[in-house]
């Protein structure tokens, strides 16, 4: 549409795996995604920053454990059946970082094509304009693309 | 392995090629009569020229033949190996090193003067002809076979470039046969207006000064044997010239310097001359009996034993035992889960699979590790050359010293371990070995001894470095720790502590700093590297005799033993190694809130509450344990609700994302499958200082 929007969207569809956090819908990049597992314990880590507080096993990795929730000022809820844990590959500073995402809900793996995408609203927006890549549609909902990378750094 | 870049791989050849080249040379500096280690470095040469040419180092593969041709003689027995001569090859060694690793950095100059010194030394006056070769192709050897050749005349059909054969790389390749003499005959070369730029009009005669016979001649020529015309004649006698008399006149002229490291021969042989009786004693006796006179004989033999090991290796990218080592730890987090619900049910069956599953378990794991341990001696090899060129430089001789070569470490720890070596080696050297009067004076033998050795010792390495020097000049180190204020005049200190001041940050006893040491900077560098590599340093020393450093390390950086600790739902791990003693603590203690110390057996020792650090909730439990850490001299306790137990760890680096959090040094997987901390015990201390420090404050005030 234009500048701005990467590269991976010239073909003209984005695949995305639909997430629920609270009441709102995010849409992540299924480029980023590397597995989808259930809950499982978490370790806290004292002293860290509110949005990565604990690490989790995953496969033998200890990675940490994001909370996009509190990044976005939302209520946590607690663990429910729904629950999932989503782990994303992220550059970070040139290095290759595998962190995982609590999800509320996770929906479906979807496109989003680009003629659904939808400028960024200056007003009328809670969070910070930094942390959303774009708004899109989808099934007559808007949905966030997060801005993945901004959010954890 | 397929991806690999063609030429990375070269590097890693070549470097290892280079390790033995430089062995064999020093090794050669010290017995010059051993045929086998000339062998060895001339084997080396002409697979670094060989593979580099292969892979497109042109400079490389030019440089060495120059290199090899005058190490020829060497080999050929016509020449000694001096020390000077010894030298020069070193530095031609470091040159292809140089050409190799980093091309641009290199000038041609330097390797044109290398090879002017090899030259000098191999041969006293080569005839200006050859050079004038070297010029026109530099892949050409100097003619100096006394062997008859082939006198060749080479006719190609005009349209031979069509067809894309290329005379010139054919000539290159007849040059491998043997030292050439190439010319061009331009007769045929018309006009330019009249000239095809796609024909060959060229045609060439060739002298090839070698023995080999026609079949290996017209192998060269096998593609292009329709589209031309090869006419040989055998060549009478080499026209090239023999300086034959010239040699023996260089001989006889550094018989006498050659003779200098003579005893050293006998010094360095017998040791290693020891080992192979003690295994082999069958063996050794007939061959002392067929060379009676030779004494380094066993030498080659174990030479060609480790050869032999070498054959049998496989090259693996470190990444890919870290991912094995990865996928093992998971099975063993696996199987520790399949044995707890094994044991929790009544199923028999279950309970022998998951016992047998358990023990392939851990020893897989034991194998995983040992697959990546190195023997040290790959590291050892390195710092011969450092001796030899420190004790050129300060010309104080040294005989250097290795033993338990074969002691294995992990791949990370031996690169870890280079620098400081390097900079315990040159101590040794600069301030350990007093210079030749010196040792006179004091009835010492003139050569000083530097050894290094490595030992098992538990689940320990033992490295020590131990030189038979004056050993540490204890007034003197007191003198300049009370010049810089580190500790009040007149204190009463033990040797031992007095030593510790050398590990201080910009500490140096030397009077004059040399190019070598006596900034200060070094010792505290050794200290902290080793100490991040969870061991420690010691010395000791005996004035007069020599002075010893031991570093004691951990087997491998990938595990640690631990004990493991419960600081409300959360579980941590402390280093054992940094662990005193664990000690309840006492009503009393836990009632005084507003003092952080404890009193253990009469000192005080300040305490952190991990319940506090950690933000734990719940209640406490009623019987609070401290463990006791330390780091150096310095203790402090850690206050935890229920101290577990044992438990051998996998480290695993914390995450990006958590890189602001200190006091954890990373994180490992417990048995159940969660993750537990690793607290970073250094961290701690300074954490728990910094509060005592603010409580003196905020007294004060």
């Amino acid at each position: 549409m234009n500048e701005g929007l990467t590269g991976e969207r010239q073909s003209g569809a984005m695949q995305v795996v639909m997430i629920g956090l609270g009441e709102e819908k995010f849409a992540l990049d299924a480029g980023l995604v590397r597995e989808i597992i259930d809950p499982v314990p978490v370790t806290k880590v004292a002293g860290a920053r509110a949005f990565v507080p604990s690490v989790i096993n995953v496969r033998g990795n200890v990675i940490p454990l994001a909370d996009l929730r509190i990044r976005f000022g939302m209520p946590q809820l607690d663990d429910s059946a729904d629950t999932r844990i989503v782990v994303i590959e992220l550059e970070l500073e040139g290095e290759p970082v595998l962190v995982g995402v609590t999800a509320d809900k996770v929906y479906e793996v979807t496109e989003i094509s680009q003629t659904d995408v939808q400028q960024t609203p200056r007003v009328g927006m809670h969070w910070k304009p930094e942390f959303i890549r774009f708004i899109a549609k989808w099934r007559e909902e808007f949905v966030i693309v997060p801005n993945m990378e901004r959010i954890l750094n | 392995m397929s991806g690999m870049d063609p030429t990375e791989v070269f590097r890693q050849e070549a470097s290892e090629l280079f390790e033995v080249l430089e062995g064999a040379l020093l090794d050669l500096g010290q017995r010059p009569d051993d045929r086998e280690l000339v062998d060895s470095a001339f084997r080396a040469l002409h697979t670094i020229k060989g593979s580099g040419a292969m892979f497109g180092f042109d400079k490389v593969a030019s440089f060495t033949h120059e290199f090899e041709t005058a190490f020829d003689r060497v080999r050929k027995g016509e020449i000694r190996p001096t020390q000077e001569l010894i030298s020069v090859a070193l530095a031609a060694k470091d040159y292809i090193r140089a050409l190799i690793e980093d091309p641009q950095s290199t000038d041609d100059i330097i390797g044109e003067a290398i090879l002017d010194d090899l030259k000098r030394f191999v041969s006293a006056d080569q005839p200006a002809a050859p050079v004038v070769e070297i010029a026109e192709a530099p892949a050409l050897a100097p003619a100096e076979s006394k062997q008859a050749g082939w006198h060749l005349h080479l006719e190609f059909e005009s349209h031979i470039l069509r067809n894309g054969s290329n005379p010139l790389d054919l000539l290159e390749d007849l040059c491998k046969l043997g030292p050439c003499f190439v010319v061009p005959i331009t007769d045929g070369i018309p006009f330019l207006d009249e000239m095809d730029p796609e024909d060959c009009y060229l045609k060439w005669d060739v002298k090839l000064h070698a023995a080999c016979d026609k079949d290996a001649i017209d192998d060269v020529f096998m593609f292009v044997q329709d589209e031309m015309k090869l006419t040989l004649s055998p060549l009478e006698h080499s026209e090239a010239p023999a300086p034959a008399p010239l040699f023996q006149l260089l001989d006889e002229e550094l018989a006498p310097a050659a003779e200098m490291p003579a005893p050293v021969v006998e010094a360095a042989a017998a040791p290693v001359a020891e080992q192979p009786v003690a295994e082999q004693p069958v063996a050794k006796q007939p061959v002392a009996k067929a060379e009676p006179k030779s004494e380094s004989k066993p030498e080659p033999k174990s030479e060609a034993k480790r050869d032999d090991r070498g054959i049998a290796t496989v090259r693996v990218q470190a990444e890919r035992l870290d991912e094995l080592m990865d996928r093992v730890g998971e099975l063993v987090i696996a199987q520790a889960r399949l044995t707890q619900l094994a044991s929790s049910g009544s199923d028999l069956s279950i309970k022998m699979i998951a016992e047998e599953i358990e023990r392939l378990a851990s020893s897989l794991r034991d194998t995983t590790m040992g697959a990546r341990m190195v023997p040290i001696g790959s590291l050892f090899g390195r710092f011969r050359r450092l001796v030899h060129d420190l004790s050129r430089d300060l010309s104080k001789p040294v005989e250097f010293v290795t033993s338990g070569e074969d002691t294995e470490l992990d791949k990370t720890m031996i690169e870890c371990l280079a620098d400081p070596l390097v900079h315990l080696i040159r101590n040794a050297i600069d301030h350990g070995i007093e210079d030749t009067a010196t040792r006179t004076a004091n009835g010492k033998t003139e050569q000083g001894r530097i050894e290094l050795a490595a030992v098992h010792s538990g689940a320990q390495v033992l490295v020590t470095v131990k030189d038979n020097g004056g050993g540490l000049n204890t007034a003197r180190i007191r003198a300049k720790a009370e010049e810089q204020g580190l500790i009040a005049a007149g204190a009463v200190l033990t040797d031992h502590e007095i030593h510790q001041f050398l590990f201080h940050p910009g500490f140096s006893t030397a009077q004059t700093i040399s190019a070598l040491s006596g900034r200060g900077v070094g010792m505290d560098v050794v200290k902290r590297t080793i100490e991040n590599m969870r061991g420690t340093i010691d010395l000791s020393t005996r004035p007069g005799q020599g002075t010893t450093v031991t570093l004691r390390l951990p087997l491998t950086l990938a595990i640690i033993e631990g004990l493991l600790i419960r600081v409300g739902e959360g579980r941590y791990i402390i280093p054992l190694s940094a662990v005193e003693e664990c000690i309840e603590l006492t009503a009393e203690d836990e009632r005084s809130r507003g003092r952080n110390f404890l009193n253990v057996r009469g000192n005080l020792v300040p305490f952190l509450r991990l319940r506090e650090i950690m933000t734990a909730s719940g209640a406490p439990d009623r019987h609070q344990k401290t463990i006791i850490i330390s780091t150096g001299e310095t203790h402090v306790g850690l206050v935890a609700d229920q101290i577990i137990g044992n438990h051998q760890t996998v480290i695993k680096s914390l995450s990006k994302l958590h890189s602001d959090v200190t006091i954890f040094s990373g994180a490992t997987i417990l048995g159940d499958g969660t993750a537990a901390l690793i607290l970073d015990v250094a961290q701690l201390v300074a954490l728990a200082q910094s509060k005592v420090e603010k409580q003196h404050i905020s007294e004060a005030a």
